[in-house]
């Protein structure tokens, strides 16, 4: 069933949908950005539907809703320990395709990998629903289209939102009473066919061609150009690397938390072991390593899909204006140079 | 040519004597150095028109044109009213009628009607700039009503960030844009970043508390410049809402007794730093007895101290909680001349109501 909703009549669905779940959406936080005077979007509880951004897409992913990048794991008093409360209210999340997409991946990583459901995560991700914002084709750093993540049918509310109001499909009945006595409406979401931007993916099935691409001198571009800060990590909508913090209560070692806390591939120190050696020691070195893993490595090991969804994300956080999508072209080309080296294209 | 020019009275209209008897150099005032392009043209054709073909980016960033022949100035005047109505009293809002706030009616045809309260300049600020806290020009915009026209001297300059790039510590009244930050931990990823950009770049405020995985900071020494807002990848680090404002008193050049300016205000509202400009008139008034001279704004402050100076400055203005304000200030002066200030009492400056 399909609804037109006034922008009144929307506050009045989120009021009562709120009742019940958490709702959240993209929400703006003036001045919050890395510029002074520029805004940050991210993932907040909404309460009205002008609380909602639905013009730009979020700086940061959905993902900070279902593993933030803070959160107890379980506190502990010396030899006794309890697990952190999960949470009791059903979520509603308000994403776009490329979004939805990215927790299909997350839910790889976080459950059944290697024979291993991470509970913390499981717990919150059993209780989200998805209502899919239309979207209109995304800026200038979007690529769902070359991803395969412009489309989704992993959604109990679909929307379009404009500055009247939003058009509804309801996809799962549990949402119908919600919309009892609204104005009904014929409503299907459409989703983005073509981005400004395509990207390449390289062919990398070839072992001896991937050797060759790690010693590559196009890595070394970002040696100077890479700070390693880890924005794009942080960014990324499937990103999953954390790592846990005990941390003590006050001057008694003995009572505290365990925390899990985001990581990142891309900080100086993420690899370092036992020694202080360092895998990866270079930005040009963590770089290849990041892009690979989006663009090869996770499709290697789980199977249908890349693990870059092309939301952008990356490029558009990146303080020194690294673009994914050019460096992936970037290898894509220097593939292409490899092979013919090799005699193999 | 005529010999016989007044040049005072045109020093006062914004035209400066040149080395070549009878001609001068226009000064055209940029508030806060930005305005449209199109009016390179008007400085094109008054250079190509009436100078001589040629154009200085003034030191305190007017358009500066030299080479105009005295004979050439009323032309030069009249054609700029268009210009002074549209920057000066169209952008800025100033009230040409007036004179240090006193009604005066401006002779459109005659120019600028006064030089003493000079062009305020400033960094391209946050309208450009990744560093910039503010919007230096439009806060020059609000300024300029308040301090022209008027034949008290003050040199204000602007700085978008603590960098100070446009040397707000080199003027009578420098601004300097800055914000309170604010540190969400739950998004901390204690990466460090921060304090390394606080080391490099500012004031060695911020530590990574290993223990804790979050950051500690002495608020004391930020100097509000926002460059751990920049470094943080995951915005742990934000800034307030609303900017701030650190004011640098009584820097200067010259011949005499060049210092560098020092704190007179620090986390400032803009309601505090206009509120306080509004007073300028005022203290330059009673110092100088109601008289003005061709004396720098600095100087005044010199004559009546420090103390007088603030009194007078922030009489009527409600600080804003977080404002700090120097109780005293102690310049360090590079003296050209050895004991510059030990002098026969006869030559000793005044201050105040004279007989």
């Amino acid at each position: 069933m399909g609804y037109s909703l006034t922008p009144a009549q929307a506050d009045g669905v989120l009021g009562a949908l709120r009742r019940r779940y958490c709702v959240y959406a993209p929400r703006r936080f003036p001045n919050q950005g890395r510029y002074s005077g520029v805004d940050v979007v991210r993932y907040a509880p909404v309460e009205r539907f002008a609380d909602i951004v639905w013009r730009q897409k979020s700086d940061y992913p959905v993902k900070e809703v279902i593993s933030p990048i803070q959160q107890a794991l379980f506190y502990f008093t010396e030899d006794e320990y309890r697990a952190s409360k999960a949470p009791v209210r059903p979520i509603l999340i308000l994403a776009r395709p490329c979004d939805i997409a990215a927790q299909e991946i997350q839910a790889k990583i976080y459950a059944g990998n290697g024979g291993f459901d991470d509970v913390y995560y499981q717990r919150v991700r059993e209780l989200v629903k998805f209502a899919v914002m239309e979207c209109g084709g995304g800026d200038d750093t979007c690529f769902c289209v070359s991803m395969g993540s412009n489309r989704t049918d992993n959604y109990s509310l679909a929307l379009r939102c404009s500055d009247s109001g939003m058009l509804v499909q309801v996809a799962d009945g549990e949402f119908e009473p919600y919309f009892q006595g609204l104005p009904q409406a014929e409503y299907t979401p459409r989703f983005v066919e073509e981005n400004e931007l395509k990207v390449t993916p390289p062919d990398l099935d070839d072992r001896e061609v991937r050797l060759a691409l790690k010693r590559h001198p196009m890595w070394k571009e970002f040696d100077s150009r890479c700070i390693s800060c880890g924005a794009c990590t942080a960014a990324c909508s499937t990103c999953t690397c954390f790592t846990t913090r005990d941390v003590a209560y006050g001057d008694n070692p003995e009572v505290g938390e365990r925390r899990r806390v985001t990581a990142s591939c891309q900080i100086a120190g993420f690899d370092q072991m036992a020694g202080q050696r360092e895998l990866r020691a270079t930005a040009g070195d963590r770089m290849r390593y990041k892009v690979l893993h989006k663009f090869h490595d996770y499709k290697a090991r789980f199977g249908d899909h890349h693990m870059c969804v092309g939301c952008g994300r990356c490029t558009h956080r990146c303080p020194e204006l690294i673009s994914i999508s050019a460096t992936v072209n970037k290898v894509h080309a220097a593939v292409e140079d490899i092979k013919a080296g090799m005699g193999k294209a | 040519m005529n010999h016989d020019i007044n040049v005072k009275k045109l020093r006062l209209n914004c035209f400066r004597q040149s080395k070549v008897p009878g001609e001068f150099m226009l000064q055209m005032r940029v508030p806060g150095g930005m305005v449209d392009a199109k009016y390179l043209d008007t400085v094109r054709y008054i250079a190509q028109t009436w100078g001589d073909g040629n154009f200085h980016f003034g030191t305190r960033q007017t358009f500066d044109i030299p080479g105009i022949p005295y004979e050439n100035i009323p032309a030069v005047n009249a054609y700029l009213e268009q210009y002074i109505r549209e920057v000066d009293a169209g952008l800025c809002g100033v009230d040409m009628d007036t004179v240090a706030h006193q009604p005066q009616p401006w002779d459109p045809k005659a120019g600028y009607p006064t030089i003493g309260a000079r062009n305020i300049t400033a960094c391209v600020g946050n309208y450009h700039c990744i560093c910039g806290n503010i919007n230096t020009f439009e806060l020059a915009r609000k300024i300029e009503p308040i301090i022209f026209p008027s034949h008290y001297h003050i040199k204000i300059n602007i700085s978008g960030c603590p960098n100070d790039c446009n040397k707000a510590h080199m003027c009578d009244f420098g601004i300097i844009g800055v914000y309170k930050m604010r540190y969400h931990p739950e998004r901390c990823v204690a990466c460090g970043a921060c304090a390394r950009a606080c080391e490099h770049g500012a004031t060695r405020v911020l530590a990574l508390n290993e223990e804790s995985g979050r950051i500690e900071k002495d608020p004391c020494c930020c100097v509000g410049c926002g460059e751990c807002v920049r470094a943080c990848p995951t915005s742990a680090w934000t800034r307030e809402e609303t900017p701030l404002y650190r004011v640098i008193l009584g820097g200067r050049t010259g011949r005499q007794t060049p210092r560098a300016g020092k704190m007179f205000l620090n986390w400032a509202s803009e309601e505090v730093v206009l509120g306080a400009l509004k007073n300028w008139q005022k203290f330059s008034a009673w110092v100088m007895d109601y008289k003005p001279e061709y004396l720098h704004g600095g100087h005044l402050i010199d004559r009546a101290g420090y103390k007088k100076f603030k009194e007078i400055i922030l009489d009527g203005v409600e600080l804003n909680p977080e404002c700090m304000v120097a109780e005293d200030i102690f310049w360090h002066e590079t003296e050209y001349r050895s004991n510059f200030n030990v002098k026969p009492p006869e030559l000793h400056h005044t201050a105040g109501p004279q007989a």
